[in-house]
């Protein structure tokens, strides 16, 4: 084989690669919440991309979500992130999602509207 | 669109809520006062139980002539009111609103039943429209601002029915939902849409002065 032909096939070969590595991860960093406890969904999932939003974010503290409370207060150097929210904010009567609803809501959209950025319409997060 | 969105889902939803109980208390009041200054004699004629009476056959379909004459209006008119007042209390997004800021919530329909009551409702309006447009005896009795009145009432069911689908432009729709919203319950003390206020005095005065005083039905 020529020089330039074995050139050519690697940079193909590279292009290919890089781009089967970089639709590999997109892939599998996009992803949803999928609380447990949401037996049948009313809305469609919400869009989560947990590190990436994260870093965009700038939230350092795992506990700003994943947090835990030790006598009414919240401790400060400890995160529950092996728990699932629904684990210790259960649906009301083991059925009614309005709770467990409210706490991710809060959660979510109160920091957006205080950091003007970020989704806040039913829409921009359960994304159709 | 954040200080939007915060403005008109915040300190705007006050506004409208204070509007609307405070117009409706400023209308009764006034006119309690007004009916005390120039007519006496309508204290005298209020009847509870021929009030009540004629109420009673206005809000039952069909229970009155007119409402038997026009069968179509009628079924309209009713399905129209009790789906415009049921779904805004009942519509789990309006809810879990209530929820997030007050911690307060209820029982709620499917948003698949919201979503057909909420056709229903537009298809009404559609009704309304086109009766004052096509029946020649309706159409001379409707001004300007019937059709500015029906379009207030149609606009928060179109508004929201576009946000939920998530159609173009969902984002600023939202937005004018949740303020034709507010316009519409603003509106309801001042304009026409009063009658929702006054329906039980005019009928109950009706009722009281044809039982009572005519020995007569009202209905
Ligand atoms: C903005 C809120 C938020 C922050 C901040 C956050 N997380 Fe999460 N995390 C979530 C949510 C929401 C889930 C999904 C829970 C579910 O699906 O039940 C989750 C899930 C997880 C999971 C479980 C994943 C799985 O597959 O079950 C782990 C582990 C985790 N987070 C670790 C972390 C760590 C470590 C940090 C800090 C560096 C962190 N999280 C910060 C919101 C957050
Ligand atoms: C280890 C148990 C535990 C886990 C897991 C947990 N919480 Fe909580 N959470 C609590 C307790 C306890 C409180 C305070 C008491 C209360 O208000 O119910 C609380 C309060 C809250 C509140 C209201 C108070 C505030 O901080 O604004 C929100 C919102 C909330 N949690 C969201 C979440 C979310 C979202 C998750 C999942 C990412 C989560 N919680 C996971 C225990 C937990
Ligand atoms: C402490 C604040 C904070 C919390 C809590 C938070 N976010 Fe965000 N979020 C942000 C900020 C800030 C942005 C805008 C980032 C940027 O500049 O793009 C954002 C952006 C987003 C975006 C759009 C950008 C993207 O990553 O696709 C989504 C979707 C989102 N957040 C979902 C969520 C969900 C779901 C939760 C709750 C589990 C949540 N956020 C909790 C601050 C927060
Ligand atoms: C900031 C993002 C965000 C916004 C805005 C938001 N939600 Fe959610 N919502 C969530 C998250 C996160 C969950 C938990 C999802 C899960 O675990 O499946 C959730 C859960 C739900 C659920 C329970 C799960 C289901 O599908 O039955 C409903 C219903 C719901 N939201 C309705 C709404 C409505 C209605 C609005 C608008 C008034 C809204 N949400 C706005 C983030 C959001
Ligand atoms: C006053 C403030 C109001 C606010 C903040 C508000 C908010 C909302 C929100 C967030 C949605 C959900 C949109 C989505 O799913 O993406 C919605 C839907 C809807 N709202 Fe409102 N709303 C208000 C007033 C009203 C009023 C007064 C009415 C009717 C009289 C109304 C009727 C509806 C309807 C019909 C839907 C769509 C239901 C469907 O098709 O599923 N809203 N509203
Ligand atoms: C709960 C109390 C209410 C009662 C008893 C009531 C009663 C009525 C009646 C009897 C009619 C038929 C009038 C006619 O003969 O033409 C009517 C029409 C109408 N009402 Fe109500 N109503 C109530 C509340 C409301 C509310 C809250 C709204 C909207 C905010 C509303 C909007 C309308 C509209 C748009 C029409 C039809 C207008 C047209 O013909 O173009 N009503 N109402």
């Amino acid at each position: 084989m020529e020089k330039r032909t074995v050139m050519v096939y690697i940079v193909i070969t590279l292009l290919v690669f890089s781009f089967a590595v970089i639709s590999g991860f997109s892939q599998e960093d996009v992803s949803t919440i999928q609380d447990s406890a949401f037996k049948e969904k009313m809305r469609p999932p919400v869009r989560f991309l947990h590190d990436e939003h994260n870093e965009t974010a700038l939230i350092e503290e795992c506990n700003t979500c994943h947090h835990v409370y030790e006598e009414g207060e919240k401790a400060e150097d400890e995160s529950s992130e092996d728990m699932e929210c629904s684990e210790c904010h259960a649906l009301d009567d083991g059925k009614n999602p309005m709770s467990l609803v409210k706490i991710y809501h809060v959660r979510c959209k109160r920091c957006h509207q205080e950091k003007k950025a970020g989704p806040v319409m039913c829409g921009e997060c359960h994304v159709k | 669109m954040h200080d939007i969105y915060n403005f008109v889902s915040g300190p705007l939803v006050w506004v409208s809520f204070i509007i609307f109980f405070g117009g409706i208390l400023y209308r009764l009041i006034s006119m309690a006062v007004l009916a005390k200054k120039k007519d006496v004699i309508v204290y005298e004629y209020m009847s509870l139980q021929y009030g009540l009476r004629s109420i009673l056959h206005w809000i039952i379909p069909f229970g009155t002539v007119k409402w038997q004459k026009n069968p179509i209006f009628t079924i309209v008119t009713f399905t129209f009111h009790i789906c415009l007042i049921f779904i805004p209390i009942f519509l789990f997004a309006h809810i879990i609103l209530w929820k997030e800021s007050w911690d307060i919530s209820w029982w709620y329909i499917s948003d698949i039943a919201a979503d057909v009551l909420t056709i229903v409702v537009i298809a009404s309006c559609i009704f309304f429209l086109v009766r004052r447009i096509v029946l020649p005896d309706v159409k001379y009795l409707t001004s300007i601002s019937d059709y500015v009145i029906l379009g207030i009432v149609a606009a928060p069911f179109i508004t929201g029915f576009w946000t939920y689908h998530q159609w173009p432009g969902f984002r600023i729709m939202g937005i004018i939902h949740i303020l034709s919203g507010e316009i519409m319950l603003a509106a309801i003390p001042f304009t026409r849409l009063s009658h929702m206020i006054f329906f039980p005095f005019t009928r109950g005065y009706m009722g009281s002065e044809f039982g009572a005083v005519r020995h007569a039905k009202d209905w």
